[in-house]
């Protein structure tokens, strides 16, 4: 923490970065993303198991990218998703300074090769609890995914807040606000809320880094999260690739093999 | 309010004896949007196409909906028929009552009802059409042919004598490939320089054909009949207009052991050097690599004997960039090389030879002058062997296909062997003989029968050396597997035909798809065997995969063919059915995002990048953009955008959706 | 007496392959049953699984998509990039509990006539036996007065 800390006021005092975003005390135990301008600010900054949330979400925005270069507190998911987002051109390597977390220890990346080296040498793994959940959505009979779901979907006020926090949904006219034509409802009723979720679920698979945000945004607590990550799983079995692991973009959705294994295809 | 008509077709009795066309053409009446509504006995017919065109102009129709048989079918007509009467012909549909309604159900209420519904779906799909106009694409009626073989210079000259521009392009001094290799060819025996020779001056002679040996396609940029190709012109390190052919040099050169290349190997040449007689262009190269004067900075002894001054020591590579409208690819094969059969004892016995090598030393300008000489210590061979299938169709070495040439030209060399040894005795194994062709399993017969060659059905085990001679084991299969042992004195391996060099570096500069094995692939495999799926580049010969010269020329001409109807006319006109990328005011653009995901997706590389720039030329916005002289309309890009900046034109998202909406 | 369940099946098929393969189907005369309602596009690349949401939405009890066999698709690669698609698809759906039966991909090709009339059959067969799809024709219902 300390020295990411002063990393951080040098950072701002040589002027190599307009601003540090990370995490400040929100209300609660909750922790918000903050926005250090000053080195005076810098004492704001906490960095706890609490810290959770994707911050790549923030480096896409047009008020962020404004500001000129910004250093970004990265744990191991943002730093995924800042390398997709290299890939799928929406940050430009080098605009961002950034400092990896883990497990406690700062490294501080300034380019997209450095980056993926970095993520090249670590295994990802499954959250412990989305495991099990995912364990358990599959044990299911197909009925009982199917009423799980609905039952979920069933409190979804489409709200966005699961989108709007997850750095891959950058787009700035979402398939959701598409309306000639309108593909998909823009109530949330049952129909509305289950093609929203289907149709964002298949817009990250194969590009899901698979932080969670989506899922605790969720102001209802569903895990939307699982649907994504679930997705995302599939890509990897299927075509042994993983989004958030390249500079260079792979999307496993716009490539193939001409041996690609299925059973189902009549 | 749109006003469409809609007019179903009975077509006699094929739809009208299944489906209450009359009544149909009632219900229809009732869609929103439909302005007229009629059953006719044959739309198709010139009073069919009178009445549809009369009604377009009396009811002022904006769309047409004709129920009839397959789009696939007759859309063409319709639509030609729809655009004389003074309306967009894609504003023109057709609903399939025949092959997917009358054909195939029986007769009663609801089929009837199907073709009813099939109609509607394309009423509503029309009311989002929208009018279209064919795409323009201008062509530079200039042609590129990359590969100086016999298939090269094929094209090259049918070209031309079709009133085109060409420009050939060879990376080796001179034109000729492999054919000018050759001694004899197949299966009638001519001498092959003497059919190629000819050819070779033709084209480098032709007002049409500006020749560029020694020379590399670099980078391809554009598209079909827009193409900018920079090419590399190595250093000759001569002055070509000066060089008269006189060889004065080559005859003076001190370095004259150097292993000669067309020779495979069995002959020697000088560092400055036309690689053989009849070399077009006879004009020099320096190779550099051997040079006494680029190795130890002394020598010149070319320079100072040249009556014309022509060589240029300080010459270097000079890069070109044309303006082509069509690229043809001739660029050829390669031969596997000896060395990768450890059976064989890699090929290290100085008589164990490549079928290249055979050609060499049967021709009257090899190194032997066609005397037949074994490569160790020049003795005539009295037994020779020859083993096909050297390496084809055996998964181990990588190459599970067959080379097609091989045992053709195995029996030429058996024979070609047999004219100049009589007493000499010529084995071929061979695994099975297929010689498919017009007159080449008469030509293998006459090896076996009127040469006396003796073919053994088996695969050889193992070769090694023993007191100056090659020991060949193999087995007979024909006689259920009895060993055979032939002490050989030459043993000449028909390694397998595979993809040149750099073709895959060469396929990528251009975009085209190549095979597992580095062939440059084929638009289809049967219908569209000289295009590759880049519009405006062709195939010619053993690029694509193994062949001989009379498929090779063949297959030269049907390119040649293609490039001519696509110059044939100074615009192209293509299909509007392509994809665009949405474009909106400022500041959004567009909806893309510049993700640039649907980048890989398509197959024709129509996708390219645009960006938005402001005044002070700052790039604000990098968009997605189609070309529409490639985009073929797949629509596999449109699936792939998220945030639906793509459409394709006559498939529309708002058209499908408004389809989907009927069901 | 209600009258016997008749279902829907929608059918999205590519324009090379499949809708010639069901032409030729025509042209031979071989009878099937008239449920499925076609829908062309170029290729099986431009179809969405938006397209098969939309089917599903509009009351489809059962679903066909069809195009050419690997390796011959008429654009080269466009059946390559929808088998992708349609894998991840295929598990997306399952994960939300959809009933995937009412869903079938095929290959068709230009000189599959019969094949065509074989596959219809059978997913009507299917479709029908299954009943219609009222787990999903429900929720379409649900909440919207
Ligand atoms: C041992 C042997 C014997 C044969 N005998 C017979 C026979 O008797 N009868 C018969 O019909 N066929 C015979 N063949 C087959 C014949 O050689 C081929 O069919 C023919 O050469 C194919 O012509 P091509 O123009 O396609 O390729 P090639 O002859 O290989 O010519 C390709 C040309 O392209 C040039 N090139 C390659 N890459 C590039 C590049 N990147 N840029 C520019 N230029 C490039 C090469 O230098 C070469 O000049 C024989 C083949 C072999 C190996
Ligand atoms: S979908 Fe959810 S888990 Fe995946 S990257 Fe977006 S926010 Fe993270
Ligand atoms: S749901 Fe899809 S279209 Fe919408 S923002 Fe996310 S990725 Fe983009
Ligand atoms: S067109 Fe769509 S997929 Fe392509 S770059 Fe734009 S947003 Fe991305
Ligand atoms: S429609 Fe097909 S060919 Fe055209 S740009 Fe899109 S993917 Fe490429």
């Amino acid at each position: 923490m300390e020295a990411l800390k002063q990393r951080a006021i040098e950072l701002l005092e040589k002027g190599e970065v307009k601003a540090v975003l990370g995490y400040a005390k929100g209300t609660g135990q909750a922790r918000r993303a903050f926005f250090a301008r000053q080195p005076g600010q810098v004492d704001k900054l906490v960095l706890d198991e609490a810290c959770t949330q994707n911050l790549a979400a923030y480096a896409t925005k047009h008020e962020v990218k404004k500001l000129g270069r910004v250093a970004i507190v990265a744990p191991p998911a943002t730093q995924r998703a800042l390398i997709q987002l290299m890939a799928e051109r929406q940050l430009r390597d080098g605009d961002l300074a950034i400092l990896a977390v883990d497990e406690g220890a700062i490294k501080e990346l300034g380019s997209a090769a450095a980056l993926e080296e970095h993520l090249a040498l670590k295994a990802q793994g499954l959250d412990a609890k989305d495991k099990t959940l995912l364990a358990k959505l599959d044990a299911m009979s197909r009925e009982d995914r199917w009423a799980y779901w609905q039952n979920e979907f069933s409190r979804c006020m489409k709200c966005y807040a699961c989108r709007n926090s997850c750095p891959m949904c950058y787009c700035e006219h979402c398939t959701m606000d598409c309306n000639r034509p309108q593909w998909v409802p823009v109530a949330s009723h049952s129909i509305g809320n289950l093609e929203y979720h289907m149709v964002r679920t298949m817009h990250l698979a194969g590009r899901c880094v698979e932080c969670g945000d989506c899922g605790r945004a969720c102001p209802v607590g569903i895990p939307v999260h699982l649907l994504t990550i679930s997705a995302e799983e599939t890509v990897h079995e299927l075509f042994g690739q993983r989004a958030g692991a390249k500079a260079k973009l792979d999307y496993a959705l716009s490539t193939f093999k001409t041996d690609d294994k299925e059973s189902f295809i009549r | 309010m749109s006003r469409i008509g809609v007019f179903t077709c009975h077509c006699g009795e094929n739809i009208g004896a299944t489906v209450d066309c009359a009544k149909v053409a009632e219900m229809c009446k009732d869609i929103p949007g439909v302005a007229y509504s009629v059953d006719y006995k044959y739309m198709c017919s010139d009073p069919g196409q009178r009445m549809m065109q009369e009604a377009i102009k009396e009811h002022k129709l904006d769309g047409v909906v004709v129920a009839a048989c397959s789009p696939r079918m007759h859309e063409p007509t319709f639509r030609r028929a729809v655009a004389n009467a003074g309306v967009n012909p894609y504003m023109c549909e057709m609903a399939n009552l025949r092959e997917h309604c009358s054909w195939v159900h029986e007769k009663g209420e609801a089929t009837t009802h199907k073709a009813a519904d099939l109609i509607r779906v394309l009423v509503e799909k029309i009311k989002h059409n929208e009018p279209l106009f064919p795409i323009k694409v201008p062509v530079t009626r200039t042609a590129m042919v990359i590969g100086g073989g016999v298939g090269g210079i094929q094209v090259a000259l049918d070209i031309a004598n079709g009133g085109h521009k060409v420009v050939l392009v060879e990376k080796s001094p001179s034109i000729g490939g492999h054919m000018s290799q050759l001694s004899e060819t197949f299966p009638t025996l001519d001498c092959s320089q003497c059919i190629l020779t000819p050819r070779m001056v033709e084209a480098a002679q032709h007002p049409n054909i500006t020749l560029m040996t020694y020379s590399e396609v670099e980078k391809v940029d554009g598209f079909i009949g827009n193409f900018k190709v920079t090419v590399r012109k190595k250093a000759r390190k001569l002055d070509e207009k000066l060089c008269t052919g006189c060889g004065l040099c080559i005859q003076k050169c001190p370095n004259k052991k150097i292993s000669d290349e067309f020779n495979e190997g069995l002959g020697t040449r000088t560092a400055i050097y036309v690689p053989f007689p009849q070399a077009v262009p006879n004009k020099p190269v320096i190779d550099t690599l051997n040079c006494t004067f680029y190795k130890t900075g002394k020598c010149k002894v070319c320079e100072k004997l040249c009556p014309t001054g022509a060589i240029r020591f300080e010459q270097e590579d000079e890069l070109v960039t044309l303006d082509i409208g069509a690229i043809v690819l001739a660029t050829g094969f390669k031969l596997m090389k000896t060395d990768v059969f450890p059976e064989y004892g890699y090929g290290k016995s100085k008589d164990i030879i490549d079928g290249m090598q055979f050609e060499r030393l049967a021709s009257a300008s090899g190194p032997t002058s066609g005397v037949m000489k074994r490569p160790s210590d020049g003795k005539e061979p009295e037994t020779v062997v020859f083993i096909a299938c050297s390496g084809s169709r055996d998964r181990s070495k990588g190459v599970p296909y067959c080379s097609k040439i091989c045992c053709m030209y195995t029996a030429k060399h058996a024979m070609l062997y047999k004219h100049k040894v009589h007493s000499g005795k010529a084995y071929v194994f061979y695994m099975d003989i297929r010689a498919a062709g017009k007159d080449y399993d008469e030509f293998v017969r006459r090896a076996i029968e009127e040469d006396d060659v003796k073919y053994i059905r088996g695969r050889v085990s193992k070769i090694y050396e023993e007191d100056g001679k090659l020991v060949v084991m193999g087995a007979d299969t024909l006689m259920g597997g009895e060993p055979v042992e032939i002490r050989a004195d030459m043993v000449v391996l028909a390694t397998a035909v595979q993809s040149n060099e750099g073709s895959e570096e060469l396929a990528q500069t251009l975009h085209v798809s190549y095979d597992t094995y580095g062939f440059f692939a084929e638009a289809h495999p049967k219908l569209r065997p000289v295009e590759t799926n880049t519009a405006g580049i062709f195939l010619a010969g053993a690029c694509q995969a193994p062949r001989d010269i009379p498929e090779t020329v063949a297959q030269a001409s049907g390119a040649a063919a293609k490039v001519v109807g696509l110059f044939s006319n100074d615009e192209l006109t293509r299909e509007p059915i392509v994809a665009v990328v949405n474009r909106l005011p400022a500041p959004a653009y567009s909806h893309c995002v510049g993700c640039f995901l649907c980048l890989s997706a398509c197959p024709y590389q129509a996708i390219e990048q645009e960006e938005i720039k402001s005044r002070s030329g700052e790039v604000i916005k990098t968009l997605a953009r189609i070309n529409p002289g490639l985009c073929q309309g797949c629509g596999t890009c449109v699936a792939t955008c998220r945030t639906k900046a793509i459409d394709l034109q006559g498939f529309s998202n708002e058209q499908i959706y408004a389809e989907l909406m009927t069901l | 007496m209600a009258e016997p369940f008749e279902p829907k099946i929608t059918a999205f098929v590519c324009n090379w392959c499949t809708y010639a393969g069901a032409d030729l189907t025509g042209t031979s005369r071989i009878k099937y049953q008239s449920n499925v309602r076609v829908l062309r596009v170029p290729c099986t690349g431009r179809i969405d699984y938006m397209m098969v949401l939309k089917a599903l939405h509009k009351g489809a009890d059962g679903i066909i998509v069809s195009g050419c066999h690997p390796n011959d698709c008429h654009y080269t690669s466009g059946n390559y990039h929808a088998r992708r698609r349609w894998m991840v698809f295929k598990k997306m759906m399952e994960v939300m509990g959809v009933d995937m039966r009412r869903i079938t991909f095929s290959w068709v090709s230009a000189a599959e006539g019969a094949r065509w009339a074989q596959l219809v059959n059978e997913v009507t067969d299917q479709v029908r036996a299954l009943g219609p799809y009222s787990e999903f024709r429900q929720i379409v219902g649900a909440g919207i007065e």
